[in-house]
């Protein structure tokens, strides 16, 4: 059988009939169906470039991501098209879940003019937590992390990155530098 | 004979293909996308053909595509012949309705008479009623049928339900009959043709008594005890699946549509456009000839009939995306607490005011 709970309050009976609700809460929906209904109009038409849902289409459109946010890492590539990394193995060191694998390189004698370097250079993004630790342990603003977080794949084995998949060019990375500076900056701690 | 054999038949194509045909699938994009609207939100626009959305319509395809390759599912112990009956039982008679109801008035093209419906009974309202009742039938059928607990639960709702809201709907015709004195839906629908005696403000009360009655009838939201997710699983077509569920579907979706219909001619004026006669219209029309005015007047008629019907289904799924569901016992309370001594109290006042008036 049905409980009946002992209100406090008291209502009259033109409340009582419900109707006075219905129609307050028709009243309610019909105003957004028509607002929304013909604002999206001049949308449509093209006379106005927002529209009145802020609903985003997601594939086809992204909101802005704020600079602090942590997508996947990736290594920063300097104007002499190298990376700034030189292998020293902190990040590898840092990294709580171990998906990063660097295989560095030496200069015996002049193949290259930097001393050192990653031959290789791994991400496995299957393993990886981005916690953001590689980016802070990280002496040579290096490796960084970037607003992708589209990373999806059928296969896992696909998902560990190589040296070249890795690379941005650091103009792209230019807030994210910003950011870590003031972030991890010596005199921030 | 054959001509008259024709036009009844293009008359039973017109209705099937109205309803089958455009309104059911219309109105699956229409539901979504009107509560993605109210809700603030944006609805269903992923379906595309080749980049082209159209503002989701491709999902009433994609619907009908899904069901139509869904495994046909029974379960075990379930009843296999009454299993697959009852949702025919169900649709069968939201279409069958609609051999009754007047789409237009009567014109005379080309010598010939024609009018706007497929089968002008005498007993055209409890024809309606009758049909509406069979469906009962097939809900009933349902839950028993699929040996599962929730759907038999929901299927003696959707009884006790359809059942206690059926003497409501029917004690409130009584008073559109005392008003109009005939039970051919033509003959009501003509009778409305002057704005003030509409149904509307002859029997307003009798309006919104039918109206909420005829909801609960469709067993929807704020009356969907019967099928209520949060309670029941989906109620007597918990076991359904595939084409057989479509057609439950289906079966709400048409009776929404003859819902409409049914309640623009008893209580809308039909298919008459206020302060203007159908007199008036042909004589403006006069340039095109008796035949051609009269062939225009019948496409407005149908145009302005139908525009009805759909503002009332705007009006119910408005309804459904406003309110929340009542519980069983506050649904049985209105039916028979109070919109059953209304609707006698409502024939009593209708017959007072005739018996005043003449």
């Amino acid at each position: 059988m049905a409980y009946f709970v002992d209100r406090p309050n008291k209502m009259t009976w033109w409340e009582r009939s419900y109707l006075p609700e219905i129609i307050r809460g028709m009243f309610i929906t019909s105003r957004h169906f028509f607002v929304n209904l013909f604002g999206f109009v001049p949308f449509f038409l093209g006379q106005k470039k927002e529209r009145p849902i802020f609903t985003v289409y997601y594939p086809e459109e992204m909101v802005p991501i704020p600079v602090a946010y942590r997508g996947r890492p990736v290594l920063a590539i300097n104007e002499h098209n190298r990376p700034n990394c030189v292998a020293c193995g902190l990040c590898e060191a840092a990294c709580p879940a171990y998906c990063i694998d660097i295989i560095p390189g030496e200069n015996t004698g002049k193949q290259n003019e930097v001393e050192r370097w990653p031959k290789e250079f791994t991400i496995d993004y299957a393993v990886c937590i981005f916690c953001g630790n590689c980016e802070e342990a990280c002496p040579e603003e290096a490796i960084f992390m970037s607003d992708d977080y589209e990373i999806p794949m059928l296969d896992r084995k696909e998902m560990k990155f190589n040296l070249e998949q890795l690379s941005v060019p650091i103009e792209k990375l230019k807030d994210r530098v910003e950011f870590t500076r003031k972030m991890y900056g010596k005199w921030n701690y | 004979m054959i001509l008259e054999l024709t036009i009844t038949l293009v008359k039973i194509l017109f209705i099937i293909g109205i309803t089958v045909g455009f309104f059911a699938p219309v109105l699956t994009w229409v539901e979504r996308k009107q509560s993605a609207i109210m809700q603030d939100r944006v609805g269903a626009n992923r379906a595309d053909i080749m980049g082209f959305t159209a503002l989701g319509l491709f999902h009433a395809i994609a619907d009908a595509i899904k069901m139509f390759t869904k495994e046909d599912f029974v379960p075990q112990g379930a009843n296999r012949f009454l299993h697959t009956l009852s949702p025919i039982i169900a649709v069968i008679p939201a279409i069958l309705t609609f051999a009754v109801v007047p789409f237009g008035g009567q014109y005379e093209l080309w010598g010939t008479k024609v009018n706007l419906v497929i089968s002008d009974l005498d007993v055209g309202l409890l024809f309606v009623f009758a049909i509406a009742s069979i469906a009962t039938y097939g809900y009933v059928i349902s839950g028993w049928a699929s040996n599962n607990n929730w759907s038999l639960l929901g299927s003696m709702r959707t009884a006790s339900q359809m059942i206690s809201y059926e003497v409501t709907m029917g004690l409130t015709i009584i008073g559109v009959l005392m008003v109009y004195g005939s039970m051919k839906l033509t003959e009501i629908g003509a009778a409305q043709e002057d704005f003030l005696s509409w149904g509307f403000f002859m029997q307003p009360l009798g309006f919104f008594m039918f109206l909420a009655a005829s909801i609960a009838e469709n067993k929807r939201i704020p009356f969907d005890a019967p099928e209520a997710e949060s309670e029941l699983v989906a109620g007597y077509f918990t076991e359904y699946s595939g084409l057989k569920f479509g057609m439950f579907f289906m079966a709400e979706f048409i009776e929404m549509v003859t819902i409409g219909a049914i309640v623009t001619i008893l209580f809308f004026g039909a298919w008459h456009i206020p302060f203007l006669s159908a007199a008036t219209i042909l004589s403006w029309l006069d340039f095109l000839g008796a035949n051609g005015a009269n062939l225009v007047l019948m496409l407005i008629h149908i145009a302005v009939f139908f525009a009805k019907v759909i503002f009332f289904i705007w009006f119910q799924m408005t309804i459904r995306w406003t309110l929340p569901r009542f519980r069983y016992d506050q649904i049985m309370k209105l039916g028979w607490k109070i919109l059953l001594p209304l609707s006698l109290a409502n024939i009593l006042v209708t017959g007072l005011v005739i018996l005043a008036v003449h």
